[in-house]
């Protein structure tokens, strides 16, 4: 296992991420798309810091650190983007966001 | 001493004027303005007596600096000659006994204060005048007296003719003023000085002298010329001088002061003042310019019947003679003339304002109005019921009305009514005549007389001999018409019964002041000076005799001087005075000038003589009819009658010129300025309005709508891209980001 496995791993979830983000018809799934997004970037942190070491500092474990950080935040984030959801259910009845337009021009 | 002295001089009268002025803040007058006046006179008479002690021949100036442009200084002083404290005190003396003589005469004038605040605003402008070491101190005092006479004159601004005679004098008086002006900064320009005399810089006439070389003459006599017109309409010599009889509207107390003793005198001053620069052409003018005018008002005079005219053409004919004195080079004698003549005018002009007042008690019991003169212009019918009595079948009818009380063809007879009044005019007229020895007036036209001729002889010049003949007759012409006004108003019978019974001595106030200038008519005050030498003429650096001189030119400082031998001054102290150092030269002047005098004082004691006999011939004795020889020679008599017709040549002339060309003006103001100014409003409104307007709406607007537009229709394509579809937005912004990837992969 290298770095590069990890990687690869990490881009085909923030692919699948963005595509989900992008093209799904349902706010929940979106939200899923962006946790896929969120944890790819958390994998490419671990990745570095196990992979990558610093001269100065071999025992370097700041990548991990922000991982952890990174997953705190996703919980929080899904807390928030679930809050607009239900506020968005409750104004528009839906939860779609192409339904959602009122910014159009 | 001189300096608080010269202080107190002006700023009393100049106070007693500022108390007036400020009654207006305090909304109420100074209880007595008449005695607060006279009280400021008086101070200044005597601080002018006291001067006296303090005067040296040729002193400093005592100057300040007042206006400092880059190297030019102007500076404000006084100088302090014996000429200056002889008009000092002729001034003061003068205004004062005005200034008392008025207490009674403008008693009741609804406007009494303002009278006497003017007086002394007259005063203290005079009196700035004289004092002033420089040009441009003169011209101020100049101009405010000419501002105090166009107040007084218009005194009685209710009268028509009086508001007129105002304007008529402030107006002409400044014709002269312009040049006077133009001279002075002509000597301005050249010498960068106002000054006259030397102080803490040269003066004027250094300057000239050590400056001017022989060749300026003509810029010199140009200069003299032009400042002398501001002394022609000032002194109201030929061809200016009709604004002084017109003058006579005003009180009579400012006739006598005014326009007889002193304003009118300051020509005569301002021309003596300028005497060192006076070349032999602007002399000449000067000479010519007053004996013409002692000859042609003294014509008038004979013809006029109102006592204040006869009384201004006078004044007018006597300061000729001074300007004529002044040019032929008789300095001191000019100066003596405006001494005498100040005292025996103002005591004339007193003494017929007091004959005017007495038959006013008739106006003012009737209807106790206020002013004497204005009393008569309310009932006109009156007036003109009083002249057909005796107007007979003269000649012609005067243009103006004379007012009755004035006419001296209504009194007569007024001897026993009026002893004190007669007998003061009686030596004024003795002395304005020039009956010999006794009276002042004989000294000082006979040493104008002998300057003239002496210098005639002494320059053998054909001028100068018109000159005096032109002197002589004036001088027999004046004894005539003088004696002519007293057989007129003091003796015979009375001729208007009314106007006579109503007559009456005049009060103590008034009658007073004439007492006093009668003693001053004698010769006891006024000789003295002249004779001791207290008045030194100044050189004329300037003046070169024609070449076919008879003596040599270093002699014409000669005055007539020497004629007086009786008075003490020793041959050989005349000699030196004449020749300086060389005797032989002072010898001949000496004998020229004595001889000179000889002749001089026995033709003018002849003519004196033969025009008093001639008046009582015709006047009191009624041997000759005076209308009889007025109708023999009738166009001479039409010419002295309508005054040379001077007023008529102004009116028909001048004024009608000047109203043409206003009109003219009018016209072209009218058609081509208003022409160009609606024409131009027309072009605007019709063309250039168009065309911008056109543009405006083609071209700006056109500019403003089509990007409008092009805005408009961008905005109409360019918001939809705004699709509000929140995966869109993201799905530009992901492909950006690809976009730019790519691009700096390939780069």
């Amino acid at each position: 296992m290298t770095l590069q496995h990890y990687l690869v791993i990490s881009a085909i979830l923030f692919s699948l991420g963005i595509f989900a983000v992008l093209t799904r018809k349902n706010a929940i799934s979106i939200l899923m798309g962006i946790e896929l997004i969120l944890n790819s970037c958390n994998l490419n942190f671990v990745a570095f810091s196990r992979f990558v070491s610093i001269p100065d500092n071999p025992n370097n474990i700041d990548g991990q650190i922000i991982a952890i950080f990174g997953i705190v935040l996703a919980a929080a984030e899904a807390a928030v983007f679930l809050a607009i959801i239900l506020a968005i259910y409750r104004e528009f009845g839906s939860i779609r966001p192409d339904e959602v337009d009122t910014l159009k021009g | 001493m001189v300096v608080p002295l010269i202080s107190i001089i002006l700023l009393a009268p100049l106070v007693a004027f500022a108390i007036f002025a400020l009654s207006g803040i305090a909304k109420r007058t100074f209880p007595r303005q008449d005695l607060l006046s006279t009280a400021a006179m008086l101070i200044a008479l005597i601080c002018s007596f006291i001067l006296l002690r303090d005067v040296v021949p040729e002193p400093e100036p005592l100057a300040v600096d007042w206006i400092s442009i880059g190297e030019i200084t102007i500076s404000m002083g006084f100088y302090l000659d014996s000429v200056t404290v002889i008009m000092l005190i002729v001034v003061t003396l003068v205004s004062s006994l005005v200034h008392i003589f008025s207490i009674g005469y403008m008693h009741g004038d609804p406007r009494y204060p303002r009278f006497f605040a003017y007086l002394s605003l007259f005063s203290f402008s005079m009196l700035f005048l004289v004092v002033s070491d420089n040009l441009l101190g003169i011209y101020i005092g100049w101009e405010l007296v000419g501002l105090c006479s166009y107040l007084l004159i218009g005194f009685w601004f209710e009268k028509n003719s009086a508001a007129n005679a105002c304007k008529k004098a402030f107006l002409t008086t400044r014709v002269g003023d312009i040049g006077m002006f133009i001279g002075m900064m002509m000597l301005f320009t050249k010498f960068k000085t106002f000054s006259l005399f030397d102080g803490a810089q040269d003066g004027i006439f250094t300057r000239a002298a050590a400056e001017l070389a022989t060749g300026d003459i003509v810029w010199l006599s140009i200069a003299g010329i032009l400042i002398f017109c501001g002394a022609i309409g000032k002194s109201a010599q030929v061809p200016l001088h009709t604004w002084l009889p017109d003058a006579m509207e005003g009180p009579t107390p400012v006739s006598a002061l005014i326009h007889a003793a002193t304003m009118v005198a300051a020509g005569v001053y301002l021309t003596a003042r300028m005497f060192p620069i006076l070349t032999f052409p602007s002399s000449l003018v000067i000479a010519y310019v007053g004996g013409i005018t002692a000859i042609v008002a003294a014509t008038i005079a004979i013809v006029r019947f109102d006592i204040k005219r006869v009384l201004a053409y006078s004044t007018v004919s006597q300061l000729g003679y001074m300007m004529l004195a002044i040019g032929a080079g008789s300095y001191v004698a000019g100066l003596f003339h405006l001494t005498t003549h100040a005292f025996f005018k103002a005591l004339l002009f007193l003494g017929s304002g007091s004959v005017i007042h007495a038959f006013h008690a008739m106006h003012s019991h009737s209807q106790h109005t206020h002013g004497h003169d204005e009393a008569h212009a309310d009932d006109e019918a009156h007036e003109h019921d009083d002249l057909s009595l005796v107007h007979e079948n003269l000649v012609h009818e005067h243009g103006s009305e004379i007012p009755p009380d004035q006419d001296m063809r209504n009194m007569g007879g007024l001897r026993q009514k009026m002893p004190i009044t007669f007998i003061t005019m009686l030596i004024a007229t003795l002395s304005i005549s020039g009956v010999p020895f006794i009276f002042s007036g004989f000294w000082s036209k006979d040493k104008i007389l002998a300057g003239v001729l002496g210098r005639a002889m002494e320059w053998n010049s054909i001028h100068h001999y018109i000159l005096f003949g032109l002197a002589l007759c004036a001088a027999f012409i004046t004894a005539f018409y003088m004696f002519r006004l007293i057989f007129m108003t003091f003796f015979g019978e009375p001729r208007n019964k009314e106007m006579h019974n109503m007559a009456h001595e005049s009060p103590w106030v008034m009658a007073a002041p004439l007492i006093i200038l009668a003693v001053l008519s004698f010769p006891v005050v006024n000789t003295i000076w002249f004779n001791k030498d207290y008045v030194i003429p100044p050189k004329q650096p300037h003046l070169h005799a024609p070449q076919h001189a008879s003596v040599s030119p270093d002699t014409k400082t000669g005055d007539a001087k020497f004629g007086f031998s009786f008075f003490g001054v020793s041959e050989a102290q005349a000699a030196d005075e004449v020749g300086g150092k060389n005797g032989e030269k002072a010898d001949a002047a000496y004998y020229i000038y004595k001889r000179a005098h000889n002749i001089a004082m026995a033709l003018s004691i002849f003519v004196a003589g033969l025009g008093i006999l001639l008046s009582w011939l015709f006047y009191h004795r009624r041997r000759f009819s005076a209308e009889s020889v007025a109708t023999t020679f009738r166009p001479v008599y039409n010419l002295f009658w309508h005054k040379y017709y001077f007023d008529e040549f102004y009116d028909g002339v001048l004024v009608a010129l000047t109203v043409w060309k206003s009109r003219l003006f009018a016209r072209f103001d009218l058609s081509v300025i208003d022409g160009i100014v609606n024409g131009v409003g027309f072009a605007t409104r019709r063309v250039f309005a168009a065309i911008i307007g056109y543009f405006d709406r083609r071209v700006v607007d056109g500019i403003v709508n089509r990007v409008a537009e092009v805005t408009w229709a961008a905005g109409g394509r360019i918001r939809r891209i705004q699709t509000g579809a929140i995966q869109t937005y993201l799905f530009v912004v992901i492909g950006g980001i690809v976009l730019i990837i790519l691009i700096f992969r390939a780069l």
